[in-house]
């Protein structure tokens, strides 16, 4: 029996309703998946415009982002952010998660508080943090200033845009990562807190030698989490800054899209985000290795 | 049957054959039909509605479709994305010179100057020396120049007055002095109440349209970034102009920051705009008692000569998907009659890309009742619009990110900033090659 006689064959005997219940997801896959990075890939190694015919260019796009100082710069920068990001997240987070898991007054309207900003749309609230960091006239500055402090120049100056950007990425997204710290504590026994307090552990003995590292699971997962989603900073530096000052806060993501929709390189643009995918990836395999072997 | 069918074929085909310069007039009686994209802001829309009526009661056999521009983050981007999905009307009247050459490269648009009459209809509404300007590198105008938007100073009287300042700066030189005088902490609380001016110092590209751009226009008397398809702006105004705005934010006459909660201008934050006639007609409807001028952009102290800006042009265009372009070029030259134009000055506030503005009778009631419009009719013959180079707007990124390195946060000399500015363009010109 040939292969295709088999194919047929086990095609056959299986249950032929199975893949009509997948195709709906088998078409989506193939029509927003599979062709757009397929063509993705093919851009590589053109030069487009979208209404200009492609046009052949070999590996000149691979060469012209070796030579590109912007790409650099803006991956410089994405990590500044992540090194910023992350660990603020999970401190931010896990001190949130503890406090809304013990006995506390009002916990779950707490709960639903820290997780409001991560259902308010990214642009609504950075265009609010905006007016909370304006120079002249934000509150942030004002309340410095009414108690004798000098303001601080957030999103104007160098050395603090990116921080700036990093704190109120923070402050959008603790509240998914509560959840998770709070699932995560949770599910710790009850009786590995009794033991402890048997032996004589005080509660920073307990934090240490207990929950942080049952929690590793799960902070394994932030940190994964954290770092696909930080990498992927976008609407922040757009709207507030559009990448200054000084190229301070020109995220990779934004510098891929000026270069797609503002410069029209599709195929430059398709360049750095394959490339761009390849770190991400390669980031995210370091991190699982190294924090899977430390733990 | 066959040879009837055959021959048929053939008379066809040489009436086909016959129609290179979009002479072929559809039949009187067939009903045609165009689709024409106004720009989508109410005023344009208005004047649109009010000329496609009377175009539909008097033309029976061809009417014209009114549709404004799909809104998006910018008509560049629409038309792009049409022409990429053969989706464009037959007519649009906001093609952005900048722009011009992805749609002419994609074969988007229809030469204008294959229609016999071209020359004649632009001719007696255009300066030669302007129209030039629109001439596309390989000697076809693909656009008829329609509005101009020169960009002026507009300056707040009353804050000036309050400072001792009684006229408007004509130099750098008189404009810091006034800025030094108009910047102050109007209530003592230590912070800075009234600024000289402001713009928005993100390295946004178009952002440099309203500050460097028509600063080095009227910098070195009417020069844009290329001549002849070679990069000239790498000299003495470009460097003067950098040097003049690094001054500004040196001197604290600008703000290094954005302005937050409504327009600085209208409320009274800072004494000079850099905008278009579009802004009289914002100011008039949001700040009534505001009592501003308009005047030319400060030019080097030791400019001589007609101070020239950027125009801001929106041009009509026929794209090529239109199955009747001598219906569409019929409807572009009903749209630039003298009376349309005078409907875009009343119900629009912008100015028509007409030589005649000041000596043509029609348009001096309108003047008389809008003294205000009379400096940008005057200004306009002094403006330029964009070179037709591509990839203008990375070109203008590159001068952007220059920008605010030496001007808003000085850590780059003028000299420094304008050469390193030309030799990014350079290598976006050469990469693009």
């Amino acid at each position: 029996m040939t292969t295709a006689a088999l194919f047929r064959d086990r095609l056959r005997k299986s249950d032929s309703q199975g893949y009509l219940f997948v195709l709906p997801y088998v078409v989506y896959f193939l029509a927003f998946v599979a062709y757009p990075l397929i063509f993705s890939i093919a851009l590589m190694f053109n030069r487009w415009n979208i209404v200009t015919p492609m046009e052949w260019i070999g590996l000149k796009n691979f060469i012209r982002m070796i030579h590109d100082p912007l790409f650099f710069k803006s991956l410089e920068n994405t990590v500044i952010f992540l090194l910023i990001h992350i660990p603020l997240q999970i401190v931010v987070a896990l001190g949130l998660a503890l406090l809304l898991n013990s006995k506390l007054r009002l916990r779950f309207f707490f709960r639903a508080v820290y997780f409001m900003p991560v259902v308010v749309s990214g642009v609504v609230v950075t265009i609010l943090w905006q007016q909370l960091y304006s120079f002249d006239y934000g509150i942030l500055n004002n309340i410095l200033s009414s108690i004798g402090l000098p303001r601080i120049p957030w999103l104007v100056d160098a050395a603090y845009a990116m921080p700036s950007i990093a704190l109120m990425a923070t402050w959008k997204n603790v509240g998914i990562y509560i959840v998770l710290f709070l699932v995560g504590l949770q599910n710790i026994p009850a009786e590995l807190y009794e033991a402890a307090s048997l032996d004589g552990a005080s509660r920073a003995d307990k934090f240490m030698h207990v929950t942080l590292p049952m929690l590793n699971p799960t902070i394994i997962a932030i940190v994964i989490l954290s770092t696909i989603g930080g990498f992927s900073l976008f609407i922040e530096p757009y709207v507030l800054t559009g990448g200054g000052p000084m190229q301070s806060t020109l995220s990779t993501m934004l510098y891929i899209y000026n270069q797609a929709f503002y410069f029209d390189h599709m195929g430059y643009a398709a360049t750095l985000g394959i490339v761009f995918a390849v770190i991400i990836l390669g980031v995210v395999a370091v991190q699982r290795k190294v924090i899977e072997a430390e733990s | 049957m066959r040879f009837h069918t055959a021959m048929l074929f053939v008379v066809s085909l040489s009436y086909v054959g016959c129609g290179g310069r979009h002479e072929s007039v559809s039949s009187s009686t067939a009903q045609v039909e165009l689709t024409y994209w106004p720009a989508p802001n109410i005023q344009e829309i208005q004047l649109a509605d009010t000329i496609v009526k009377t175009w539909n009661r008097d033309h029976p056999s061809v009417h014209v479709r009114m549709q404004p521009i799909p809104v998006s983050q910018s008509t560049e981007e629409v038309l792009l994305a049409a022409i990429a999905g053969k989706t464009t009307p037959d007519v649009c009247s906001n093609i952005w010179p900048g722009a011009l050459h992805d749609y002419t490269e994609s074969g988007g648009l229809i030469p204008l100057d294959s229609f016999s009459d071209f020359d004649s209809v632009v001719s007696s509404r255009v300066p030669a020396e302007l129209l030039k300007t629109f001439r596309s590198s390989d000697g076809h105008y693909f656009q008829f120049p329609w509005k101009t938007n020169p960009v002026m100073m507009f300056y707040n009287k009353r804050l000036f007055h309050e400072a001792g300042v009684e006229s408007p700066p004509r130099t750098y030189s008189e404009f810091l002095l006034d800025g030094q005088r108009v910047t102050r902490d109007t209530n003592g609380d230590g912070q800075t109440d009234v600024w000289m001016g402001e713009r928005d110092i993100r390295p946004i590209w178009w952002q440099r349209l309203f500050d460097f751009y028509p600063f080095y226009i009227a910098a070195s008397g009417g020069k844009t970034l290329f001549t002849d398809g070679k990069i000239t702006y790498g000299d003495e105004p470009a460097v003067s102009v950098f040097g003049f705005f690094q001054k500004c934010y040196g001197e604290h006459y600008f703000p290094r920051t954005f302005f937050q909660g409504g327009d600085p201008f209208l409320l009274e934050k800072k004494a000079t705009h850099f905008a278009g006639p579009w802004e009289v007609a914002t100011i008039q409807k949001y700040a009534p008692g505001l009592d501003f001028g308009v005047a030319p952009l400060p030019v080097p102290d030791s400019f001589r000569g007609p101070v020239y800006t950027t125009g801001d042009f929106k041009n009509i265009s026929i794209f090529s998907t239109t199955t009747h372009p001598r219906e569409a070029w019929e409807f572009v030259k009903y749209l630039v009659t003298a009376e349309h134009d005078l409907l875009m000055l009343e119900i629009c506030n912008q100015i028509p890309v007409r030589g005649d503005l000041q000596t043509n009778p029609l348009f001096a009631p309108y003047f008389r009742v809008n003294p205000l419009m009379i400096s940008f009719a005057q200004q306009a013959p002094f403006t330029r619009g964009m070179d037709a180079v591509p990839d203008l707007k990375e070109i203008f990124d590159a001068i952007s990110q220059e920008y605010e390195l030496c001007a808003v946060y000085g850590t780059k000399t003028p000299a420094e900033a304008v050469r390193d500015a030309v030799a990014r363009t350079s290598s976006i010109v050469e990469w693009n090659q």
